[in-house]
């Protein structure tokens, strides 16, 4: 049947070995990875290397986004097309030289036949898609460089043409196959069929062979090309997604400053600090680089790019990926990647919210990168944000990055009249109540620190708070890339809190909460955290909290970075707000909520300086709530609070929306008579 | 050019104020220290000098032993070494008692430049600096808020009047500016500052290198006491003549200020 490819074995042989020693020789940019550090906290599970590389890779699980539908069609089409017909090829390799014919089907039989047409079809559909979208509709974030464009051979839309001439060169060669050849059962190669019944078969005849060569050369040159192209993620992010330590993801690696301090080993002129050149990444964070297909779904949901501001993650990931080929393959002479290509504001202006790791499809962490440089920034160049140094410099002497008085750390309860527990008399109690920063000095987060009281006392919690033992956790502090203070910090407060004897640590700030709970094991603080509306959730389930009262009006939820995103509470609070909505009104989700939710623009730091460029991600957040029809939008981060509050205020809605804490909505709700 | 930059450590500006038994000094409980916030810009100054022009930079302390943070801060941000003068005795000194020992120390160095902040944020007597110039037979500029490098051997200065007026003014070196805030923004201590600081030397001298004999003071505290907030106010009214004479009295027979 295949008689004539027999007739120039030597030709095609030595094409196609050709075009894989440059495949393989051109796989040296996935090797270019291990320029980087070795990441000594990741060991390769290999249970886990497979389920990530079926789930994230052949399956592609994070490509099937809500916010996405296109793309996410677009690509299933084009990824399975592609992958059945590379199966196709596969097996007709195969059955070709009579290796495992029993198994195998032919390319003849009748359903893989119609499979193999049915995949050409959808890898047409989703290329003439990818094409729309390229040329035609062009979403503003995507990338849509005709044949060039960040290092990629063909660009973005030269590749897809290329393909789209593969894959119709395909349906030719075939229908002049079966046209000339005839096989059984030819009705089932649904497209290819009717098409050879276009021509006569004497003229498919005549270009049988024409067509055969080239299908099989456009196919040899695509393997030859795909590394140059941006079809390397094909490769790049399977492999990317495989060595993925999901339980790591997003979280800022430990830096161990103190012991490097007194390491007598450290050299310490030339000791590098951060990062500032692409080969000062971790490996895996290179790959990462490597691994980015340019989708722009991280820069299209990423809070600083949407209101106007310098910053596209997407644009980080391609840049270190530009700085580590040019030290790997180019000439080797390298300027810093920060500064030059990277500048300090792209890097200020993140609020290491992590939308941008929400919706990679590739499993990329631009969160840890940009804190990365930024420990560069801060550590080795002494350059924090202008604005923010102060609270840095504050934090260090009082302990507090608002650098009020550490003997006012409890004044918020003596002015409310409470009279609470403190460790330092009591030593010992079920609950240790961390009240933060924000609830001890900042006025409205003031109102949530006596709202947990209420609470605990009306439900007979036995509590107490370290006062002024407590300190900024240093959740700030990091993610300006101040390790070393926040480092500091940590280890002052694991010293404090090892010195009592408490069940569970509770908080109502979402970002004490992720420190205490995720950043401080690794320096020996191992406790039980609950943020507070987990906490109160399982009071009122527990029935030791019976609110009387409902609340009015219709209510939102406004989901915080650091308790969604980066730590997966979705449900506690709106269970908590659940419980006390009994008839009225209602609650209504937002339009962006969940993994979806937008930033109050405060993470990362940014609460303590601004970026001048754009508009302010407080407000474009209260428009949505303002849009949604709710009377009241409940929260449950410190910062959050205090960004919506200031975000009314400009927008003069003091009057018609409240912002209110889920510690004061059930505080409120709670029968009058106790305290 | 060797510059030597007078530092000074004091209460953060949101400390509790809290005056001690002794009624002449502060409680130190609750007190967080910090350096004076026109030192920082001084250190800055000297350190911008330094590094476009080459040159030492040395910091230079009188204080309790907390006070050699504020030298150690100094030393992370760039300085090259540290003076640091302890000694129960020096606790309470005037600015005269302080540029005294400073002369006496930091006479047998030679520096081009001594840089301090304008006054400190504790006592505010802005004089350390010019009396230290005076003991040193060099020149001096208070309120500086500009400098211009004209040569090894003299800068021009631009110092702060009132009324929004400045002037520029070029001195020979040796000379002892006091420079004002705003003039330039300090830097941050990087952590590979810090690091480096721990190899940077720091000498202690008390008073028994000091060949003093005594301490000169010209002025002492008596007494420290919060100001009593009253507010009283009077109405004033008739025709504008009426009120005029009736103001006057107040002022000559009831406020006596005129």
């Amino acid at each position: 049947m295949h008689e004539f490819k027999y007739a120039y074995p030597a030709y095609f042989y030595l094409v196609a070995l050709a075009a894989l020693l440059y495949f393989f020789y051109n796989l040296r940019k996935l090797w270019a990875a291990s320029a980087g550090k070795p990441d000594p906290a990741v060991k390769i599970n290999i249970g886990e290397f497979f389920i990530n590389g079926l789930t994230f890779g052949i399956f592609q699980r994070r490509v099937f986004s809500r916010r996405f539908a296109y793309p996410a069609l677009m690509h299933f089409l084009l990824a399975w097309g592609f992958f059945i017909l590379f199966f196709a090829t596969t097996v007709d390799f195969f059955v070709a030289r009579g290796w495992f014919a029993d198994f195998l089907p032919q390319l003849d039989t009748p359903w893989f036949a119609s499979l193999n047409d049915t995949a050409g079809l959808m890898l047409i559909a989703g290329l003439l898609l990818a094409l729309y979208r390229r040329m035609f509709s062009k979403p503003e974030k995507l990338p849509h460089d005709l044949f060039s464009g960040r290092g990629n051979f063909l660009g973005d839309s030269g590749i897809i043409l290329f393909l789209l001439l593969l894959a119709l060169g395909g349906f030719f060669a075939e229908a002049a196959r079966l046209a000339v050849y005839q096989p059984p059962a030819v009705e089932y190669s649904w497209i290819g069929y009717p098409l050879s019944a276009l021509f006569p078969v004497s003229s498919w005849r005549q270009f049988e062979l024409i067509l055969w060569w080239f299908h099989a050369l456009s196919a040899l040159l695509f393997i030859a090309l795909l590394p140059l192209t941006k079809m390397f993620h094909i490769l790049a992010a399977l492999v990317n997604v495989a060595l993925t330590n999901r339980q790591l993801r997003g979280r800022l690696r430990p830096m161990f400053v103190s012991r490097l301090m007194e390491d007598p080993e450290a050299d310490l002129e030339n000791i590098s600090l951060g990062v500032s050149r692409s080969r000062e990444f971790r490996r895996k964070q290179l790959l990462d680089a490597i691994a980015c297909t340019e989708c722009a779904r991280c820069t299209t949901v990423c809070p600083a790019n949407t209101t106007g501001k310098p910053l596209s993650p997407m644009k980080i990931m391609t840049d270190i990926r530009e700085h580590l080929y040019a030290g790997q393959f180019g000439n080797g002479e390298q300027k810093d990647l920060v500064g030059a290509t990277i500048t300090e504001t792209e890097l200020w202006s993140c609020t290491t919210c992590g939308a941008c790791m929400a919706e990679c499809p590739v499993l990329n962490e631009h969160v840890p990168a940009i804190v990365d440089m930024r420990r560069y920034l801060v550590l080795s160049e002494g350059k924090p944000p202008e604005q923010a140094s102060e609270s840095l410099e504050k934090t260090l002497s009082t302990g507090n990055p608002w650098g009020l008085p550490k003997s006012n750390r409890l004044k918020w309860a003596t002015d409310a009249g409470l009279d609470i527990p403190v460790f330092s008399e009591k030593k010992k109690a079920d609950v240790l109540y961390w009240v933060g920063c924000a609830g001890a000095y900042d006025p409205l987060n003031q109102q949530v620190a006596v709202s947990m009281i209420r609470i605990f006392e009306a439900a007979g919690v036995d509590y107490a708070v370290l006062g002024t033992e407590e300190s900024c956790t240093g959740d700030s502090a990091r993610r300006l890339g101040e390790e070393y203070l926040f480092e500091t910090m940590a280890l002052q407060n694991i010293d404090t809190l090892n010195r009592y004897e408490f069940e569970v640590i509770v908080t109502p700030c979402p970002h004490c909460f992720n420190t205490l709970k995720n950043e401080y094991p690794a320096f020996d603080g191992n406790y039980r955290v609950m943020h507070h509306s987990e906490f109160i959730s399982e009071l009122i389930s527990a029935g030791k909290l019976s609110p009387d009262k409902t609340l009015s009006g219709r209510v939102t939820y406004h989901d915080a970075c650091y308790l969604g995103r980066h730590n997966q509470i979705y449900s506690a609070p709106r269970n908590v707000l659940g419980k006390l909505l009994k008839t009225e009104g209602g609650f209504t989700e937002l339009p962006r909520h969940h993994a979806d939710s937008f930033c109050c623009g405060a993470g990362g730091g940014n609460m303590w300086h601004d970026i001048e460029a754009g508009s302010r991600m407080n407000v474009n957040r209260i428009e949505e709530v303002m849009h949604s029809g709710a009377d009241t939008v409940a929260t449950a981060c410190s910062f959050c609070l205090i960004m919506l509050d200031d975000a009314l205020k400009i927008k003069g809605q003091e009057d018609t929306l409240k912002v209110l804490y889920i510690a004061q909505v059930v505080a409120d709700s709670l029968p009058a008579s106790r305290k | 050019m060797k510059s030597c930059v007078l530092i000074k450590q004091v209460p953060d500006g949101d400390s509790p104020v809290v005056i001690a038994d002794d009624q002449v000094s502060l409680k130190s409980a609750g007190i967080s220290w910090t350096t004076n916030e026109t030192d920082s810009y001084a250190l800055e100054e000297a350190l911008l000098l330094k590094e476009a022009h080459g040159g030492e930079v040395v910091v230079c302390t009188i204080g309790k032993d907390s006070a050699l943070q504020v030298v150690k801060d100094a030393l992370a941000k760039g300085a090259d070494r540290g003076i640091f003068i302890t000694d129960p005795q020096f606790d309470h000194l005037d600015s005269y008692g302080k540029a005294a020992i400073f002369a006496q120390v930091l006479k047998a160095e030679n520096f081009d430049l001594i840089f301090s902040g304008l006054q400190s944020d504790n006592s505010s007597n802005a004089q350390t600096g010019l009396i230290l110039a005076e003991f040193l037979g060099t020149a001096h500029a208070t309120m500086v808020i500009g400098t211009e490098w004209v040569d090894d051997s003299k800068i021009k200065v631009n110092r702060e009047l009132e009324a929004g007026w400045f002037r520029w003014t070029e001195l020979d070196f040796p000379a002892s500016l006091t420079i004002q805030s705003g003039i330039n923004k300090p830097r941050y201590a990087s952590l590979r500052g810090i690091m480096l600081m721990k190899k940077k030397p720091i000498t202690t001298i008390t008073s028994g290198d000091l060949k003093m004999d005594e301490i000169p003071t010209l002025s002492r505290i008596k007494k420290l006491y919060i100001p009593r907030k009253t507010k009283e106010t009077v109405f004033i009214s008739g025709s504008p003549e009426e009120i005029v004479t009736q103001l006057t009295d107040k002022l000559e027979n009831e406020i006596k200020v005129l």
